[in-house]
């Protein structure tokens, strides 16, 4: 397992590095630079040219590069076009707030999701099926902007239990979960459509098993059938399919954060694609793709541990 | 009765919802907060702020030597600020301030002296510490006389000293020796002497600033101002009806402004000084080199039609370059009243019986999108097909820089002084595609001896008739289209009350400042 580990994460590096590298070129392709966004309807053609010497972009983008991937090896984000300010704290006071989400999200996904998919299973072409499948439908179709704007009308403005602002103050909990919860229960509910289907559907698969059956005539309650012998093999693929949502819910969280104006780790990607910050896409770019790994990493070795038959070399 | 662990973790997750529903409401501060259109900050240093929410962010801050009326920025109009009273020689050339004594920097920085006016103005003036140099062009030295006076000396003549020395753009003064001290920090923690002082900068999230208790016209009544950043106007909206902002920056649009008026509590600000909506022709692309051309183009334009989808709240008419409540505005300039009939007789006049093509890149930004659309419709109707290619705003600044298209649209707000508009759009030094180019997207080069001759006229009258005469002749040569203002719109909640009346404001948003107040709510 060790061994695999360590194989896993030199094995990333590449795949980073690619990523980086399509980044890198893909935004300067496109027109517009960071010089005009930062100095906007002010802009005189000798400001920009000054500004861009400043930034360093006047250099042959080999050059640049170059400097990106030295700066890189040695652990420096860079500091923002626009700002100036180092990046690595900018990030570091963002990331919590988006892993925060990430993993509200998540929870809700699965305290709901699990059970949610074991009853339309165990309750299959009845109503309780037929409903769960239902909502379920229509948690996957609905795109989290529009969830997030319906929770906010309806829970914010309508009843005035949440607020619609902001990410509270981070080192008090109490603000913290308060900010959170509208927030996190619009990703999760997105969530709890796509795990109960991928539980609903490995249940039905399970329940079918001879091991099952056996069971069932060994005169064990149902219950016991359920949880103890069908609910953890059932399970399996769909903690394979969670460690995916992770890195789909914190790809959701750009959106969220956005529409709740969430501090984050997503409002910063987009602002920054909005303002040509080279520097500052590719070091959040860098930082979720680390995540990605870290999410899809831990999934496969917790596949281990709960099958035992899977042995890693 | 056995639980299941499942049901008893349930419950607990329940429990701590509910002790997070029940925690207690922070203690109830006098506290202000403004919602804008806006991702982030681009500078707190009031030497490099240059969008609407650093503006509004840096106002609260600083003072100027002068300051303009509070919700008025009628130049005539300008009062003592961080100077209590001034002289000029009687060629205009040397000003002489003499400054409040005891004024106090924030956070114990000291007092404000001649060294620090120096500091600043030196600052401003510079292309390396300061965004708005070119404005400070035409001064020479700064002198310090004695602790409380400063005087200013220029190479020549200008519009408006004072217009360059009030609480907007390098007019600000900074702490000299905070700036030493904190160098590019500056930008993201300044000290001034304004009524509120930096309290806390979330990147991505908010400004928030509280009062400063020795600011020299007494302490602000409110405790703390928050200006949050908010692109998203549904989000803001929203924040807005659930009484978590207080002022809200709205759509300038008609639908928007009735929608907000239903709101129970809610008052409309809708202020100058606008942002002018002008349509440039560019005079070196064909067929708009041909005059009749231009001329059959903006008699085709029908702005009445364009006020209306707009909205008549939020738009005030434009018939020149330069707005009337500009200084040198005026009305009287030929007029392209909306004639098709005409427009297809100059067309046919200059080989263009059918009309022709015209490509142009228009950014994705409503307030120049929706206009444009209209525009393109109505010349569309005589023949002329406007083929637009949507970009992001940011590339399309880039892109009407290049001198690529025949046509701009452009948007903006400047000083109210007609130099500023004549100098930035109409004068040949800002022709587009030149080391010095700043926005003359027309190329027009035949006004610069009125320009330059209004610049040094020490007569306000005698300037005011150079102005006009710069403005006829623009209209005469059919090098642009003014359309019409847009004003700025504001949502605010009946029981903050600014203070003043606002009419129109540089920052672009309503000023908070020592009399803004909140009443009970």
């Amino acid at each position: 397992m060790l061994k695999y580990t360590i194989r896993r994460i030199v094995l990333v590096l590449p795949t980073l590095w690619a990523v980086v590298t399509v980044v890198f070129f893909l935004i300067r392709i496109v027109p517009g630079g960071p010089a005009v966004a930062a100095l906007g309807s002010y802009a005189t053609e000798e400001s920009i040219k000054e500004l861009e010497k400043k930034m360093g972009l006047d250099r042959p983008i080999l050059v640049q590069y170059g400097s990106f991937l030295k700066d890189l090896c040695r652990g420096e984000l860079g500091k923002s076009l626009i700002t100036n300010k180092p990046l690595s704290a900018e990030i570091a006071k963002a990331l919590p707030y988006t892993l925060d989400l990430t993993f509200g999200g998540m929870l809700i996904g699965i305290v709901l999701g699990i059970p949610i998919g074991i009853l339309t299973a165990v309750k299959r072409n009845r109503l309780p099926d037929y409903v769960g499948r239902i909502l379920s439908l229509v948690g996957i179709s609905m795109p989290e902007f529009y969830l997030g704007i319906l929770l906010m009308f309806i829970f914010s403005i309508k009843l005035g239990i949440f607020p619609v602002l902001g990410g509270g103050n981070f080192n008090v909990l109490s603000s913290r979960l308060y900010h959170l919860a509208l927030p996190a229960l619009t990703l999760g509910l997105i969530m709890t459509a796509f795990i109960s289907r991928m539980v609903r559907s490995s249940m039905l698969n399970v329940l079918r098993e001879d091991y099952v059956r056996t069971a069932r005539a060994k005169g064990l309650h149902e219950r016991v059938v359920i949880y103890k012998h069908a609910l953890r093999n059932a399970l399996i693929p769909t903690v394979t399919v969670i460690g995916i949502y992770m890195s789909i819910l914190m790809g959701g969280s750009v959106l969220t954060e956005i529409i709740f104006s969430r501090p984050g780790l997503g409002k910063m990607m987009v602002f920054a694609v909005k303002d040509r910050d080279y520097i500052a896409l590719q070091s959040v770019i860098i930082v979720f793709s680390s995540f990605v790994f870290l999410f899809n990493l831990l999934t496969d070795l917790l596949y281990g541990i709960i099958d035992p038959r899977i042995e890693y070399r | 009765m056995k639980i299941s662990r499942y049901w008893l973790f349930l419950l607990v997750g329940v429990i701590l919802v509910g002790i997070v529903l029940m925690s207690p409401v922070l203690a109830q501060e006098k506290m202000v907060r403004m919602a804008l259109k806006a991702s982030d900050i681009r500078s707190l240093d009031p030497h490099f702020g240059t969008t609407t929410i650093d503006y509004a962010c840096i106002d609260p801050m600083f003072n100027g030597l002068v300051r303009f009326k509070p919700g008025d920025i009628d130049p005539d109009k300008i009062q003592p600020d961080l100077a209590e009273r001034w002289e000029r020689s009687k060629d205009g050339l040397v000003w002489t301030f003499y400054l409040r004594k005891g004024v106090k920097f924030h956070k114990g920085y000291g007092e404000l002296t001649a060294e620090d006016v120096k500091f600043s103005l030196e600052k401003a003036a510079n292309k390396a510490t300061s965004g708005f140099a070119a404005d400070y062009s035409a001064l020479d030295k700064v002198e310090v006389i004695d602790k409380y006076t400063v005087r200013l000396t220029f190479k020549s003549a200008i519009p408006s000293v004072l217009g360059i020395l009030t609480n907007y753009h390098g007019g600000y003064i900074v702490s000299k020796k905070a700036v030493e001290e904190r160098g590019d920090k500056f930008k993201f923690d300044p000290i001034g002497t304004g009524p509120f002082m930096l309290s806390e900068y979330v990147p991505k999230e908010k400004v928030a600033e509280v009062r400063n208790p020795d600011y020299f016209r007494g302490k602000a009544k409110l405790d703390r101002i928050e200006f949050w950043f908010m692109p998203d106007a549904s989000s803001r909206e929203m924040a807005f009806r659930n009484n978590e902002i207080d002022i809200v920056e709205g759509e300038r649009e008609q639908a928007w402004v009735n929608k907000m008026r239903q709101v129970p509590g809610t008052t409309m600000e809708i202020f100058g000084p606008g942002e002018l909506l002008v349509l440039f022709f560019n005079t070196t692309k064909k067929p708009l080199d041909d005059i009749r051309v231009r001329k059959a183009m903006s008699y085709a334009i029908n702005v009445k039609e364009l006020m209306t989808f707009l909205g008549p709240d939020v738009t005030e008419k434009l018939v020149s370059p330069i707005p009337m409540d500009y200084l040198g505005g005026t009305d009287k300039v030929p007029h392209y009243e909306f004639n098709p009939t005409k427009t297809k007789q100059l067309l046919a006049e200059a080989g263009y019986p059918k009309g022709f093509d015209l490509p142009m890149v228009m950014t994705e930004m409503s307030d120049y999108r929706r206009p444009m659309e209209q525009i393109q419709e109505q010349l569309r109707r005589v023949g002329i097909n406007l083929k637009m290619d949507v970009i992001t705003h940011s590339a399309y600044h880039e892109q009407i820089r290049k001198d690529v298209d025949p046509l701009v649209l452009y948007v903006c707000a400047r000083f109210p002084v007609a130099d500023s508009l004549l100098t930035q759009f109409y004068y040949s030094k800002s022709i587009v595609g030149t080391p010095t180019a700043i926005t003359n997207f027309s190329h027009y080069n035949k006004i610069d001896d009125l320009i330059e001759k209004a610049r040094v006229e020490t007569d306000p009258n005698k300037q005011k008739a150079l102005w006009a005469e710069a403005q006829v002749k623009i209209m005469e040569d059919a090098v642009a289209v003014p359309l019409c203002i847009t004003k700025f719109v504001f949502a605010k909640k009946n029981y903050v009350d600014l203070g003043y009346d606002l009419k129109s404001t540089l920052t672009l948003s309503p000023n908070i400042n020592e009399t803004t107040d909140i009443r009970k709510k």
